[in-house]
């Protein structure tokens, strides 16, 4: 009992974590330097910038479903970390009052002591604070006092430090959009390559897992788009986006991601004719390969021609000789031969990326609509630090881009292939098995792999749970599955906690962390509930009637499904916490649920519904697709995520 | 059976002494003969190693069992009865000649493999011999030459090498010289002066650079045959540009000495190289000469040894991190290390001069923020810059008592850019040593910062006695002007130079001996020129010359009206080639009925004929056979008329 309900605390802590690092983001502009300077060893200030700019509201069911997921998985596979270390010593798991960098240790209690009045919680939220308070002195024989004590103190030590470790590990809410326009939304660790990622949206979206599947990022402002490169950290590059970007993530299936270990030939023999290549026999590729990727050295396409450039803030395009060697691209300047000693060096790939501009024609009135920029992935404006180039045709296009590629990351793109390669044979076979086998840098990707599916039938998601358990550290098997049901959070939801002002910028992208980094919310913000504005909530969205004990199936199976009307998703994922679903089933374990409480009053929903004054300090919200309901309370996510348990036990 | 006479030379026996008689007949064979020469020299000592060579025909007698009929030996035969081994002077990649005892009785590429063994070189088959330039008026090496060293005294491998723990054969720990003469050969050598640079031979066009190729001494022949007379030198070089598994642990001398031919081949402008990567290589090659000093044992220390060593690192941290993991994280949590000081800033803006302006500077994690002053410096600072993925270029002057760090930030909007000024080389290197750090995302608490400090230190020392090259030059000092290839030294003046490499040199500062030299290798082997060998050739049918150029995997023609590539053939699609040896032309047939042929001009085309099939042989080799040696097939692809 007491792991879960550390976990529980753990969870809360988590959970305000987010919403507090949510609505950071959304204070007014002195707050968040504050807030940052008083966690010195913390560096959470890049976290922030949330991306897609969309609030939580906007997400889908399944998405918060996922992300709760995620959550949850982060924080079992800690706990269980954190089980296996404490052998035996059994010190409830509060927050160790010892940790340094201000700790606020009431935060939690704070949050806990708000419990709604609702009499079905009652168990679990005593069960809470009592975990919270100090740790008993333990009870034991042994003579020395103080040793014991010493030694509790070394393990909140280590407790501690363990959590800021992990606190340190920035994530992001990342919201990705498919092909069919929609969007999964997945929490993304800082030590995840992309390749982690994609791995988990093959297992999301249950696509073929064919080699062509990438992560585009798409930045409006500049008309630019890159395919992440497998072994990129996926934090990173997002974390340059801009507070008010419109910039993207796109999953997508792309052609020219390794069309060069297809068709080696088509790069490498490029001024061969067409006809010639066309029926180059793959032992001749395989050859190329081996010449030009498995040498001590790596070969890049010798690839010369003429190209437009429009140089520094100018904005006429030049037509120029151009040259890629592996250190760099080069032109040959006026009057001058190709000779290798008298190129001049437009720039070196060390500290700059290639993307694809879009109908650049246009927008810049370049030769063609087939260009290409290298520009430093920090820069998302115009600027003059950007090199914009022109090609002649698509080819040429893409014949430049994947020779940069080579030339900046070499042997690494070639075996970033190998192992898409793998991955998409392994996938025919084992749909979902591979996971385990894959080398992923951290637990954590994994444990959301055992979890994350809520939607997925217990068949397919058992064996991933156990290859999941192989990895992690001995803590009972059960525990995993069992303590994700139990209530934590419900002594919370009547009453949606309050959240700091969300506004729409902050929610799809946030950092969590240790929940000891941010000062407590800011709980008598919160103003009144509005009055009820969801006349359109389609009936089916009505909480169920509370199920009886073990009927958990059954209420999950009314839960309403993806809301059919993107529009209102954000209200829909809403509504389904709305009227706090009595809790208690879950909570008291064996105990029989309350009488069912009265369908919610429709009332309740607004609980959540915005502050116009919070509405006023957030930046212009970009791109939404439910503009009015722009301003959401904090109570919002709670909620969101407490019904996405909600799912996720009935799951169970 | 009748008997007569047969005349052989004895050298044994003193320069003036008339050749022996002894008395033959037709039948005899060639053991019974050398038995016979041996019994009338009277003198007793080991003749093991002497054998029969037939002047007139330039050929060997090495099989005793051939009767004299049988290898067409009459009356008339001038034989001589001397060693197989003999001293050959031999200039090495990095310029030094040793002295040593090489096989003439065998062909080239046996006695590669011999000269390899005792120098321990792995894979002596992208090794081969180079004859000297014949002519004064080419004195290529001829100043470097210098001293000889001598390592005749060494035991003629055989059989397998028996090496210490670092790799080196027992027979170099003999003595002090020999070890010397090992240290030589696996350990990277300073530059010479400039000054002897520029003196060298630099091939000027690719017509020059075709000449050294017909230089190559014939592999499926003796020297002896080839006219490579005792103490004659020869220059030993790598000749295939396909480096089969370079591995530090084992290849010691290997590396350095293909280290040191890329090198000069860069510094001699033989292969061509933009400016950007020209710094880079000079950038390298001070690295390299830098850590060959401090660290020389690096390169040859065991396999055994090293993970001992790492075994044992690694079980200290693991007792380490038992003890007082929580206190040591707790430590680097708390107390991260900052720097603090004045400094002028400058951000330069479009028309305008404005003062560098000071204010105090607080270094800490990735970050420098700035205060009006030290007392302000509590409280918000007028601005915060985190430096993660930025550039930082050094703008130094030693003698201007100028030290500039240009940092570029990039920011969402472009690049931030602004301009440190320290007042002096201790505070310059300090903070220049956390900019950099910072721009790779590490803080000043790691571990490499204290080295960076020295490397910046060391390097601006270096600046300083630049000034002086022009009056009396210090053999340690390192000159900037010796890293770079004549041309180079021309265009910039020294103190240009030292902050081009300077800026090369942050990126390749932290990288271990092995390290750099690979790195090296790498970056010379992506040039697009490398690896190809050049030949003045003449196509069939084509009344001017043409250049043929070899590569591991290609053939290409250049039009020297145009000097540029005007056609690439692959090896893999070729169906086979021919030598018409009567009228010397090499005749190629590609897939698609492609027909090529054509006549060597600058070299025999044996040697053309020859890289060819070296090369596809080189193609043949592959990871598991280790270090066995198909001598057969070598033969047989490079071989021509005479192998058959």
């Amino acid at each position: 009992m007491d792991d879960i309900d550390a976990m529980f605390s753990d969870l809360l802590g988590e959970m305000d974590l987010l919403t507090q690092s949510l609505g950071v983001d959304s204070l007014p502009p002195e707050a968040p330097p504050t807030s940052q300077k008083e966690t010195p060893p913390m560096n959470f200030s890049a976290g922030f910038t949330d991306l897609n700019a969309e609030t939580l509201h906007e997400l889908e069911d399944n998405d918060l479903d996922a992300l709760m997921a995620d959550l949850v998985a982060d924080l079992s596979a800690t706990e269980q970390k954190m089980a296996a270390e404490r052998e035996g010593v059994k010190t409830p798991h509060s927050v160790p009052p010892l940790a340094p960098a201000a700790l606020p240790t009431p935060q939690l209690q704070s949050d806990l002591s708000q419990p709604s009045p609702s009499s079905s919680s009652t168990t679990s939220s005593s069960s809470h604070s009592s975990s919270i308070s100090p740790p008993p002195p333990p009870q034991s024989t042994k003579p020395s006092k103080e040793e014991i004590e010493a030694q509790i103190k070394a393990d909140k030590i280590k407790l501690a430090l363990e959590k800021l470790k992990e606190a340190k590990v920035k994530k992001l809410v990342v919201k990705v959009e498919m092909t069919d326009g929609s969007s999964k939304t997945l929490m993304v660790d800082e030590r995840q390559e992309v390749r982690d990622v994609l791995d988990n949206l093959f297992e999301k979206t249950h696509c073929d897992c064919n080699v062509n599947w990438c992560l585009y990022e798409t930045n409006p402002e500049l008309q630019t788009e890159r395919g992440f490169e497998d072994h990129e950290n996926l934090v990173e590059p997002l974390s340059a986006w801009t507070r008010d970007s419109e910039n993207k993530v796109l999953f997508q299936e792309r052609e020219d991601k390794y069309e060069v270990f297809k068709n080696p030939q088509n790069f490498y023999l490029w001024k061969k004719d067409k006809k010639s290549l066309m029926d180059t026999k793959e032992k001749d590729k395989e050859l190329l390969l081996e010449e030009n990727f498995c040498g001590t050295s790596i070969i890049v396409p010798d690839l010369e021609g003429v190209l437009h450039l429009k140089e520094d803030g100018k904005k006429s395009w030049k037509p120029r000789f151009f040259l890629l060697r592996a250190s760099g691209m080069y032109y040959v300047p006026k009057g001058k031969t190709k000779t290798s000693r008298d190129l001049v060096c437009l720039v070196q790939f060390d500290n700059v990326n290639v993307y694809y501009g879009k109908e650049y024609k246009q927008k810049y009135k370049a030769p063609t609509d087939f260009c290409f920029i290298l520009k430093h992935p920090q820069i998302q404006k115009e600027s003059q630090y950007i090199k914009y180039l022109c090609c002649e045709d698509a080819w040429t296009l893409t014949l430049w881009v994947t020779g940069i590629r080579i030339a900046k990351y070499g042997k690494l793109l070639y075996d970033n292939y190998k192992t898409a390669q793998k991955k998409a044979s392994g996938s025919s076979i084992w749909t979902n098995r591979n996971i385990s086998s894959q080398p992923t840098p951290s637990a954590t990707p994994k444990a959301k792999a055992a979890n994350g599916h809520a939607p997925q039938p217990p068949a397919e998601s058992l064996p991933k749970v156990q290859g999941n358990q192989a990895q992690l550290p001995p803590p009972p098997p059960s525990l995993l599955n069992d303590s994700l049901p139990p209530p934590p959070p419900d002594p919370e939801l009547p009453p949606p906690p309050p959240m700091p002002p969300m506004t729409g910028k902050s929610a799809t992208m946030s950092s969590s962390g240790f929940p000891g980094n941010f000062p407590p919310p800011p709980m008598d913000d919160l103003p009144p509930p509005p009055p009820d504005d969801e006349t359109e909530l389609p009936p089916d969205f009505l909480p169920p009637p509370p199920p009886v004990m073990g009927g958990s199936g059954n209420f999950g199976a009314t839960l309403p499904p993806p809301p059919p009307d993107p529009q209102y998703s954000a209200r829909t994922s809403t509504t389904d916490s709305l009227p706090p679903p009595p809790p208690s089933p879950y909570a008291a374990g064996g105990v029989p649920p309350p009488p069912a409480p009265p369908p919610p009053p429709p009332p309740s929903a607004p609980a959540v519904r915005p502050t116009p004054s919070v509405k006023k300090s957030a930046p212009p919200p970009p791109k939404r697709t439910t503009p009015v309901q722009s301003a959401p309370s904090g109570g919002d996510f709670m909620s969101e995520l407490m019904s996405a348990m909600q799912k996720k036990r009935s799951d169970q | 059976m009748a008997v007569w006479d047969l005349s052989v030379t004895v050298e044994e026996l003193g320069p003036d002494a008339p050749p022996l008689k002894i008395s033959v007949t037709s039948d005899l064979h060639i053991g019974g003969a050398i038995l016979k020469i041996v019994d009338k020299t009277q003198i007793k000592k080991d003749w093991s190693d002497h054998a029969l060579w037939w002047e007139q025909k330039q050929q060997w007698l090495l099989k005793p069992a051939w009767t004299l009929d049988k290898c067409g030996i009459h009356a008339d035969a001038r034989l001589s009865f001397t060693p197989q081994h003999k001293p050959l002077r031999l200039g090495m990649p990095n310029g030094i000649t040793l002295k040593l005892r090489a096989c003439f009785s065998s062909s080239v590429f046996r006695t590669v493999m011999g000269i390899c063994k005792l120098l321990n070189i792995r894979r002596p088959e992208e090794l081969s011999l180079l004859r000297p330039v014949e002519e004064k008026k080419k004195k290529k090496d001829k100043d470097v030459e210098g001293e000889v060293y001598d390592i005749t005294c060494a035991p003629l491998p055989s059989g397998t090498v028996l090496t210490l723990a670092n790799g080196m054969p027992a027979y170099f720990a003999d003595s002090p010289e020999m070890e010397a003469v090992y240290k030589l050969l696996s350990v990277s050598q300073p530059a010479p002066p400039p000054e002897t640079i520029v003196k060298m031979y630099r091939p000027m066009n690719v017509v020059d650079k075709a000449q050294v190729n017909g230089r190559w001494l014939d592999s499926s022949r003796s020297l002896l045959q080839q006219g490579v007379k005792e103490n004659d030198k020869l220059f030993l070089r790598f000749k295939y540009y396909s480096f089969h598994e370079l591995s530090p642990r084992t290849d010691a001398v290997r590396l350095v000495q293909l280290y040191e031919q890329a090198r000069w081949s860069i510094l001699l402008e033989d292969i061509e190289c933009t400016e950007e990567e020209m710094m880079l290589f000079a950038a390298l090659q001070y690295h390299i000469g830098k850590v060959s000093l401090t660290e020389p044992q690096m390169v040859v220390s065991s396999p055994a040894m090293d993970d001992l060593d790492s075994a044992l690192q690694c079980l200290e941290v693991k007792m380490e991190g038992g003890q007082n993991n929580t206190v040591d994280v707790l430590d680097t949590m708390t107390t991260a290390p900052e720097l603090h000081d004045y400094l002028k800033l400058l951000r330069p803006k479009k028309l305008t001069l404005k003062p560098y302006k000071q204010y105090w500077f607080k270094f800490k994690e990735t970050s420098i923020s700035y205060y009006k002053s030290k007392e302000e410096s509590t409280k918000e600072p007028i601005q915060e810059m985190n430096l993660r993925g930025c550039e930082v270029v050094p703008d130094v002057s030693v003698a201007g008592q100028k030290f500039c760090i240009r940092l570029l930030i990039p920011e969402a909007e472009g690049m931030n850019e602004v301009y440190l000024r320290c007042e002096n080389e201790q505070q310059y290197s300090r903070w220049m040593a956390g900019c950099r750090l910072a721009s790779k995302g590490k803080t000043l608490a790691d571990s490499s910062y204290s080295s960076e400090v020295q490397n910046i230190q060391s390097f601006l020392a270096m600046q300083r006695t630049t000034p002086r090259t022009d009056t009396p030059q210090t053999d340690e000092s390192i000159n900037t002007h010796s890293l770079v290839s004549p041309r180079y030294q021309k265009k910039y003046k020294a103190k240009q130079l030292t902050p081009r490499i300077l800026e090369a040199y942050q990126n390749v500062a932290q990288l271990s001996l092995s390290d750099g030299i690979q790195k090296f290798l790498q970056i010379w082997q992506a040039l697009p020129d490398f690896g190809i060998s050049y030949f003045v050739v003449r196509f069939k049918g084509c009344r001017k010359d043409e250049v043929l150029g070899i590569a591991n995997n290609r053939l290409i023609r250049i039009d020297l009206s145009v000097s540029d590539v005007v056609k690439t053939w692959r090896y893999n699609t070729m169906r086979q080639w021919n030598v018409n040896w009567d009228i010397k032309q090499v005749a190629i047939e590609f897939n698609g009925n492609v027909n090529i042929a054509f006549s060597c001009v600058t070299a025999d085309c044996k040697i053309v004929h020859e890289y060819i099939g070296g090369y596809i042989f080189m193609s043949t080799r592959n990871r598991d056979q280790g270090d066995t040696l198909n001598e057969e097939l070598f033969h047989k692809l490079t071989g021509g008329h005479e192998a058959l």
